[in-house]
């Protein structure tokens, strides 16, 4: 009974926000105070009906109600209670009902903070925030009903997948989610720009903090997803190009291109069409990420025709792609250029750069994740598309997008002159070639070399940035160094915000380069007592450790570290989860000890005779852990970048009087 | 990688299975693989006797079965995949490696059996040359078009600035820096 009523209020919800869609058009069009209220009400009471509906299926999961076929599938009564609260989103109908309750929770927000602003655009980012909710709705009321009841009630439910019982795979989709869902704010407001016809800065002002934000969730999604998959699945890497990871790093790499490129657009008022066309992408992107996880279609075109949720998603791809391109080419007379480019070495011309680099990288991977499809339809032969061929299409790329990165911040607006550009390059360049000149002596191969040079480089170029502005600051205003620090980051938190994602992001690069040249494996069987020496460490294995939960047994395999001098720096306890439900389908949890240098990484592969023997493969990644350093270093400079101004901005300098700087 | 999407959607239908592969697919897989290890292994037996791989360690094997794919599970390494079928070829990796077979030979033995997809790329030629090419055309084209974007904004600021010099006022690179800095951050104020 309850459950039905779930279902109404799915049904309700639906309803009021089809309603809540006309609304907030007709009220735009008509600029009838009286609908545009109402459309403001639609986008907080479609929020409040979702909100029941996840907390009824909460109800359902953590009370164990197993009628609901959901919660049969995806818990059972000895799964902990915070796997349960966790298993909404482990399965697909809990998964679009906790993405709309997401959606709802943002479109509020924005809907309350922009109640008295903005008020030729808002009644049209109610009316596309709710476009995005009702075609959710159509999916949870049509194809995938959480509140689907059998006829009668199981002693106990099949379980959670083993895998998503980790703490990672608790927090890494709630991440993603908020970005992605995010995305969506963006997008509403370039549409309600679009049909306003103010298609100048106000937009694109607005939006900078609507897109940052939810850029930091998804990209904090894809670093748990990574390190979920280095500790979980025991290959010794963090991503494998999977269509999974590709359809979450789709939108990210465009959602970057966008967030430099309405820079552009804000300084000189250039690249109107083009902003508009990224944030149709990056949303574009957003809803093929999901349809693609959650029809099957990569896996196979047969399970999409099986799917019910595929045809929607593929009918809703296809109204985003015509509707917008059709709007976009009604308001095309508007988005004429204001300003033109003053030459090629310029802050511009590098934005249009790093622009060129992302929409290529995006390009590269989206084709490579669809054409095993594409493959499978016109020849029939399915083909695989892994990790070698994304590094070596994306590798190259991402070297120059990195050099792109340090060259950036050195050019003025405008223009740069020669005498600027050997000013600002020296230091720089002499820390990129040194470091190259080094990294050499440690490798045959010269890609890791001309990487780390790379990197270097970059990072000697925010090093100069906040040593030139720190410098300036002491000697104007007679502050110490952290005070000028912190009044750089607090008054110009946009760009020394940005230097800092930037420095996160060089971070994460060395962690990739080197785990990509520098790892180290082996695969050995020990007796109790036996080691094995790689990378200077040494490993011995003790003996085989039991531990019984309620819902698995914990096999590990004791193993001691010594480093190269003989000291004991560790003990580590890879492990083997075997779970009541899923007997077949062990778990993987690596031994790992970390430190700043490298990882030393132990995956338990098997036993005989109750731990006689144990067979194990040995990892030494060097630099993994800057890769979850540079992760936080990342979000920490979202933060600055995004956090309000201490003063408020009065005045709005016109676009071209920017000054042109030599370090600017 | 056993990939969590594939784990994920193998548990939608309330599988037990590792990986969601078409249980057709795996059929088929499991018959070729018995119908070719099992004539690879009656020519052996008819000509030499099995080799000894006891020589042969597990480095060795994974070294080559790094640079190898599991043909049912796409984007899984070899080394890396505890599917049934990719053990066997992990065997059939360390038979070679001791009849004295080199790299090349192995992937060229490999691909012979399962075709490209062992190699986890798409094989350079027909169609699939097309996989290869497109990201390389879409790379020139989008450079192109940038580069002759600029060109052209930038040949019309300098009509612009030629038919009214009295705009062209380009700051000038000597300014002071730190004029610049406090003019750009009171630009927020």
């Amino acid at each position: 009974m309850l459950f039905n009523i779930g279902f109404l209020i799915l049904v309700t919800a639906l309803v009021l926000a089809g309603f809540g869609v006309v609304l907030g058009f007709a009220g735009g069009q008509q600029r009838n105070q009286r609908l545009v209220q109402s459309s403001f009400h639609a986008v907080y009471a479609v929020a409040g009906l979702v909100a029941i509906a996840a907390v009824m299926l909460w109800y359902g999961l953590l009370t164990d109600q197993f009628q609901l076929t959901y919660v049969w599938n995806h818990s059972e009564r000895a799964l902990p209670s915070f796997y349960k609260f966790s298993a909404l989103w482990g399965g697909q109908a809990g998964s679009l009902l906790f993405w709309t309750l997401l959606l709802s929770i943002y479109s509020v927000i924005v809907a309350a903070v922009n109640r008295r602003r903005h008020q030729m655009l808002m009644p049209y980012v109610n009316a596309m925030l709710l476009v995005t909710s009702l075609f959710f709705l159509v999916l949870l009321v049509f194809a995938a009903n959480p509140f689907k009841q059998a006829a009668f009630v199981p002693a106990d439910g099949q379980g959670l997948n083993p895998l998503l019982q980790n703490y990672w795979m608790v927090i890494h989709p709630v991440m993603l989610y908020l970005g992605y869902v995010g995305l969506a704010i963006p997008f509403a407001f370039a549409v309600g720009a679009l049909i306003s016809k103010r298609v100048g800065n106000e937009w694109v002002r607005t939006v900078r903090r609507w897109t940052l934000i939810p850029w930091m969730f998804l990209s904090a999604g894809i670093l748990m997803g990574s390190q979920w998959a280095y500790m979980e699945l025991g290959w010794g890497g963090y991503w494998a190009w999977d269509p999974v990871e590709n359809a979450s790093f789709l939108p990210w790499l465009t959602g970057t291109a966008f967030l430099h490129s309405i820079i552009i657009q804000e300084q000189r008022g250039v690249m109107k069409v083009w902003n508009v066309v990224l944030i149709w992408l990056t949303y574009f992107l957003v809803i093929l990420g999901t349809f693609t996880t959650r029809s099957g279609v990569l896996e196979s075109v047969h399970s999409f025709a099986l799917s019910d949720v595929g045809p929607l998603f593929l009918g809703f791809l296809i109204l985003i792609l015509f509707g917008f391109l059709w709007l976009l080419f009604k308001r095309l007379y508007l988005l004429k250029d204001e300003q033109y480019i003053d030459s090629y070495s310029s802050r511009e011309a590098a934005f249009l750069g790093n622009n060129w680099l992302f929409t290529s990288i995006t390009f590269a991977t989206l084709w490579g994740t669809f054409f095993p499809m594409f493959s499978e339809i016109l020849t029939g032969e399915r083909i695989s598309v892994a990790a070698p061929f994304f590094n070596k299409v994306n590798g190259p790329l991402f070297l120059l997008l990195f050099l792109l990165m340090g060259i950036g911040p050195l050019l003025g607006w405008r223009r740069t002159g020669v005498q600027a550009l050997r000013q600002q390059f020296t230091w720089p360049l002499i820390a990129g070639v040194a470091m190259g000149v080094v990294a050499i002596f440690f490798s045959t191969n010269p890609w890791p070399s001309v990487g780390l040079a790379v990197c270097a480089f970059a990072t000697a170029t925010i090093v100069q940035e906040f040593v030139r502005g720190v410098l300036a600051r002491r000697v104007s205003n007679d502050e110490n160094v952290l005070v000028a620090m912190g009044s750089l980051m607090r008054r110009n938190g946009r760009r020394y915000g940005g230097y800092i994602v930037h420095l996160g992001m060089v971070m994460i690069a060395v962690a990739i380069i080197g785990n990509e040249f520098f790892q180290q494996t082996t695969n050995v069987t020990l007796t109790p007592g036996e080691h094995v020496t790689l990378g200077g460490y040494d490993l011995t294995y003790v003996a085989l450790e039991t531990n019984q939960e309620a819902n698995r047994t914990e096999i590990g395999a004791r193993m001691i570290i010594h480093d190269s001098s003989g000291k004991m720096v560790g003990s580590i306890l890879p492990r083997r989860n075997l779970y009541i439900k899923t007997p077949d389908m062990p778990t993987s949890e690596v031994g790992l000890r970390m430190t700043l240098l490298e990882d030393v990484y132990v995956v338990l592969n098997g036993w005989e005779n109750g731990g006689a023997t144990a067979t194990f493969t040995v990892f030494v990644n060097p630099l993994t852990i800057w890769m979850w350093i540079g992760g936080l270093v990342l979000v920490l400079g979202t933060l600055i970048a995004s956090w309000p101004h201490p003063v408020k901005r009065t005045t709005n300098v016109p676009a071209g009087a920017a000054v042109a700087a030599a370090g600017d | 990688m056993p990939t969590y999407a594939k784990r994920l959607a193998s548990r939608e239908n309330s599988s037990v299975r590792i990986r969601s592969v078409p249980l057709i697919r795996v059929l088929l897989f499991l018959i070729l693989l018995a119908l070719f290890t099992g004539a690879t292994l009656t020519q052996a037996l008819a000509q030499t006797p099995t080799p000894d791989t006891s020589a042969i360690s597990a480095d060795q094997v994974n070294e080559v079965a790094r640079g190898l794919w599991c043909p049912l599970c796409s984007g899984v390494r070899l080394d890396a995949c505890e599917l049934k079928a990719c053990e066997q070829m992990k065997e059939m990796i360390a038979i070679k490696l001791a009849e004295g077979a080199n790299d090349e030979e192995i992937r060229a033995y490999f691909l012979e059996q399962y075709g490209p997809q062992v190699f986890g790329e798409p094989p350079r030629e027909g169609f699939n040359w097309l996989a290869w090419i497109l990201p390389v055309i879409g790379l020139l084209g989008g450079g192109v078009f940038v580069w002759f974007g600029i060109r052209r904004m930038t040949s019309q600021q300098a009509a612009v600035i030629a038919s009214t010099p009295a705009q062209a006022s380009l700051p000038s690179q000597s300014d002071n820096y730190s004029q610049k800095l406090e003019q750009e951050l009171s630009r927020y104020d």
